[in-house]
């Protein structure tokens, strides 16, 4: 009974995640005129976006220094 | 008694949905060794998540900010009409937040309107200022709070910009953008600095009501909506120096409404 996805597998869903919320964060900040329409945190979905992204790069670090 | 709640926001619903249906596919991929169920728990997981971080604190309708504050310009009218007063409404720019005033001058880092009794009159001495007096007898008036003074607060504390320490350039900038983007009370807004005169256009403002023949408003010219009342503050901390509101036209469908005021010299 073990996790069936590998690092690597993690590091492609938070690179996908991480595109989806940045593109959705940047469209937002774009178009105030739509956005205050949108009834969400802006900021703190930026927010996540952006740990996505670090948290991609962490994956990508570790693969440079730690290759699997 | 009986106790009411709101229900939850439909967000809340979701997100609790997403993430329980997550955490079971993630649960059930260790069990089947799935790759797929894996992918699937980690993305409703995510969502679900998401949807919970992310959700509105707390909406209402447009609407009620002009009918919560008819009450307040209905008592400026009464006491207008009361008094007899038929001067003009002088927004007086507070001390700077950062600059230390003994406990008897407090009252000074509040911005007031004062509505004079007449038209050629002098404004109110310090002391008066700082006594947080409401009718002055010498010069004849009132001193109200504004009501676009909680507007202002807001826009300071979400731009972390004291208004006090801006030009007035900067702040035709920057204070239509934080309206418009962080705050949606209006479709547009234009700021245009003049000699000793700042000009104000703004479009579908959600405070347009309170300027409709059906709310016969007196006050509503003198002092200006929350919105124009909060220029007026913003205005008179940026410059200084006093402000009044020298002229207001509305647009028949009253979506428009410009407002020009005047930095009183001295």
């Amino acid at each position: 009974m073990n996790f069936p996805l590998s690092l690597s597998d993690i590091s492609l869903w938070l690179a996908v995640t991480a595109i989806i919320l940045l593109v959705t964060s940047e469209l937002l900040y774009s178009s105030p005129e739509y956005s205050s329409r949108v009834m969400v945190d802006k900021k703190l979905l930026r927010m996540v976006a952006l740990g996505c992204g670090l948290g991609f790069l962490v994956t990508v670090a570790m693969r440079v220094f730690y290759p699997f | 008694m009986v106790k009411i709640r709101t229900s939850g926001a439909i967000s809340i619903k979701i997100g609790a949905a997403f993430l329980l249906s997550g955490i079971l596919s993630l649960i059930l991929s260790i069990f089947y060794s799935s790759q797929i169920l894996a992918f699937v728990g980690l993305g409703l997981t995510f969502w679900g998540a998401l949807f919970l971080l992310i959700r509105p604190m707390r909406y209402v309708e447009g609407s009620l900010l002009g009918s919560t504050t008819t009450s307040l310009y209905s008592t400026i009218d009464r006491l207008i009409k009361d008094s007899g007063y038929k001067g003009d409404g002088y927004y007086i720019p507070p001390y700077p937040k950062d600059v230390y005033l003994p406990d008897h001058l407090k009252g000074l880092k509040d911005t007031v309107v004062f509505v004079s009794a007449t038209n050629d009159t002098n404004m109110p001495s310090i002391e008066q200022l700082a006594e947080g007096k409401f009718l002055l007898e010498n010069p004849k008036g009132a001193l109200v709070i504004p009501p676009g003074s909680g507007l202002l607060s807001q826009i300071e504390k979400a731009s972390n910009i004291d208004f006090a320490k801006t030009q007035l350039n900067e702040l035709c900038e920057i204070f239509p953008r934080f309206i418009l983007e962080n705050f949606g009370l209006a479709k547009e807004m234009e700021m245009a600095p003049g000699e000793g005169q700042v000009y104000l256009k703004t479009l579908d403002s959600l405070y347009k009501n309170l300027y409709s023949r059906e709310s016969n408003l007196k006050s509503i010219g003198l002092i200006g909506c929350p919105l124009v009342s909060a220029v007026a503050c913003a205005i008179a901390k940026a410059s200084g120096k006093a402000v009044t509101i020298q002229k207001q036209k509305v647009s028949p469908d009253g979506s428009e409404i410009e407002v020009w005021y005047r930095i009183v010299q001295g």
